[in-house]
């Protein structure tokens, strides 16, 4: 599904990734841990093609993401979805206009993009407030809104930068349990977090960076 | 269609969203319009001028006294296939004596005496209605020096070169004030999209994350782009035809040019058309060029 051979990743001459080597295989759940700044959100933007790697492969369903060109991009990400911590959603729009996106950019029908988008907030038990503006949802609700939204065009992919970050511990458990959830359906889901009760919770495989290096890669959290 | 519909719903929640930048650039896209309007209306109008001045620009050929009417006639025709000329006149030795009369009555008593008309028999000829190059009409007037019962030809021609030469100076300049104007309108208009951008940063970076392509991103943008230039194109046609009517009327009250106020007239319905369809145009490409720097360099 994911592999990754020897990738390296500057910024501005700084080192961020160093030679990492994975494989993720389909359904899997990885979690990415370590440190801030330890290249985890870096690892998780060369995987979703927002940045090119210095150096090295990366082949996600076969398809080599170093060599993508420019125009090909927005196609690799509607393979997959994205969540981040600080939610981006359009603030003026409705929930189901914010999660039907997507869809509009793929060129559903009405009817199957309605379909999706009541099947998707109903996953994220988010169905009653698909009216409301995203502006004045809470930060819990922004989040499944915005979980709603990665997983409308049931991607094979659900990659994760840090989505309980902004939440308090009792929302934290409840957004971990989602992801568990999609993972549990046969998504695979590649989520950045220094959260330990999240990574015990999903009981993934983990991975933990540090200084753009890979330190170890294990099955469960110790 | 659900994307079409997308695209005029996101470009008009935009529009109404981002009032002030709305306002800014159809108000600069109606000023540059209007300063472009204003010339091209000009131009329009001198050149309207000209045409009908010209009309007036006479050669007179006047033939030897010996001329056989069928050779009059020949010489005619000759004339008259020339596609340079209008109409022509023939005024014969006794019409030029009755105009002479009666245009100095106080002086004919002086060819009383004379017996026969001492005027030559002339043929007048008017230019055609499109303005002619001098060459043509220099090519015209050797041809018919030339001619063997041609005895002289006379026409004004300084007065046509030099309206050759205003026509020609007209014509360049609004080439080089329509181009800079142009260029103008561009970058304002590229720059208060560029603003637009700035402001809407967050939104376009959430749809290149959920997989929008350049094309999809930017056609909202273009809309607003092409309602912001026709929007901007039909309050200067509004400026335009008031300010025209305006001048009108205050020309004709004063009568500053005097009988030339009723010859203005604003551009054909064509025109004006166009003018909105040039204000959508910039609208469009302001917008393009705005983008192509923005999304050049952005994965």
């Amino acid at each position: 599904m994911i592999q990754l051979f020897h990738v390296t990743k500057y910024y501005e001459g700084c080192l961020a990734l160093s030679d990492i080597s994975l494989r993720i295989d389909k359904g899997e759940c990885v979690l990415l841990t370590g440190p801030s700044g330890a290249g985890k959100t870096s690892l998780l933007k060369l995987i979703f093609g927002a940045e090119h790697p210095d150096d090295g492969q990366i082949l996600v369903q076969n398809r080599n993401i170093a060599r993508l060109r420019r125009a090909d991009v927005p196609y690799h990400r509607r393979t997959m979805g994205f969540v981040l911590q600080d939610f981006k959603l359009l603030p003026h729009r409705t929930v189901f206009e914010n999660v039907s996106l997507p869809l509009i950019i793929r060129g559903l029908s009405s009817f199957e993009s309605r379909r999706k988008v009541i099947e998707a907030l109903r996953a994220v038990g988010m169905e009653h407030k698909q009216s409301t503006h995203a502006a004045v949802l809470s930060a819990g609700e922004q989040q499944r809104a915005c979980i709603a939204r990665a997983i409308v065009n049931s991607p094979i992919i659900l990659l994760a930068d840090e989505p309980t970050g902004n939440l308090d511990p009792q929302l934290t458990i409840e957004i971990a349990e989602l992801f568990k959830a999609i993972n549990a359906r046969g998504t695979t889901v590649m989520m950045a977090t220094h959260n330990r009760q999240v990574v015990e919770q999903l009981n993934g495989r983990v991975l933990r960076l540090e200084c753009g290096h890979l330190l170890s890669d294990q099955g469960t959290y110790t | 269609m659900k994307r079409l519909w997308y695209f005029i719903r996101e470009a008009f929640i935009s529009l109404r969203t981002h009032q002030a930048s709305t306002v800014i650039g159809i108000i600069t896209t109606a000023f540059t319009l209007t300063s472009f309007g204003t010339f091209l209306l000009l131009y329009h109008n001198v050149h309207n001028l000209i045409g009908r001045v010209q009309t007036n620009v006479q050669i007179i050929v006047y033939p030897d006294d010996s001329i056989e009417p069928q050779e009059l006639q020949s010489l005619k025709k000759t004339i008259q296939e020339d596609p340079a000329i209008d109409s022509l006149t023939l005024i014969s030795k006794n019409d030029a004596l009755k105009d002479f009369k009666h245009q100095f009555p106080d002086e004919a008593y002086l060819l009383d005496g004379l017996g026969s008309s001492p005027f030559p028999a002339s043929l007048v000829l008017n230019l055609a209605n499109t303005i002619p190059s001098t060459g043509v009409v220099s090519n015209l007037v050797n041809r018919l020096q030339q001619h063997p019962h041609v005895e002289r030809v006379r026409y004004n021609r300084d007065w046509i070169e030099r309206l050759a030469l205003v026509i020609t100076y007209i014509e360049v300049g609004a080439l080089i004030v329509g181009g800079v104007l142009a260029l103008a309108s561009i970058t304002i208009i590229a720059n208060t999209v560029q603003l637009a951008f700035y402001t809407r940063q967050e939104e376009i970076e959430i749809l290149r994350l959920i997989g929008g392509t350049n094309l999809f991103i930017s056609i909202p943008y273009l809309i607003e782009g092409a309602v912001i230039g026709g929007l901007g194109g039909g309050i200067a046609l509004v400026f335009l035809r008031g300010g025209f009517e305006f001048f009108k009327h205050k020309t004709h009250t004063l009568s500053v040019i005097g009988g030339f106020s009723s010859i203005f007239e604003f551009f054909p319905y064509s025109f004006s058309f166009l003018l909105i369809l040039g204000g959508i145009l910039l609208g469009c490409v302001g917008t393009f060029t705005s983008m192509y720097g923005w999304m050049r360099f952005r994965l």
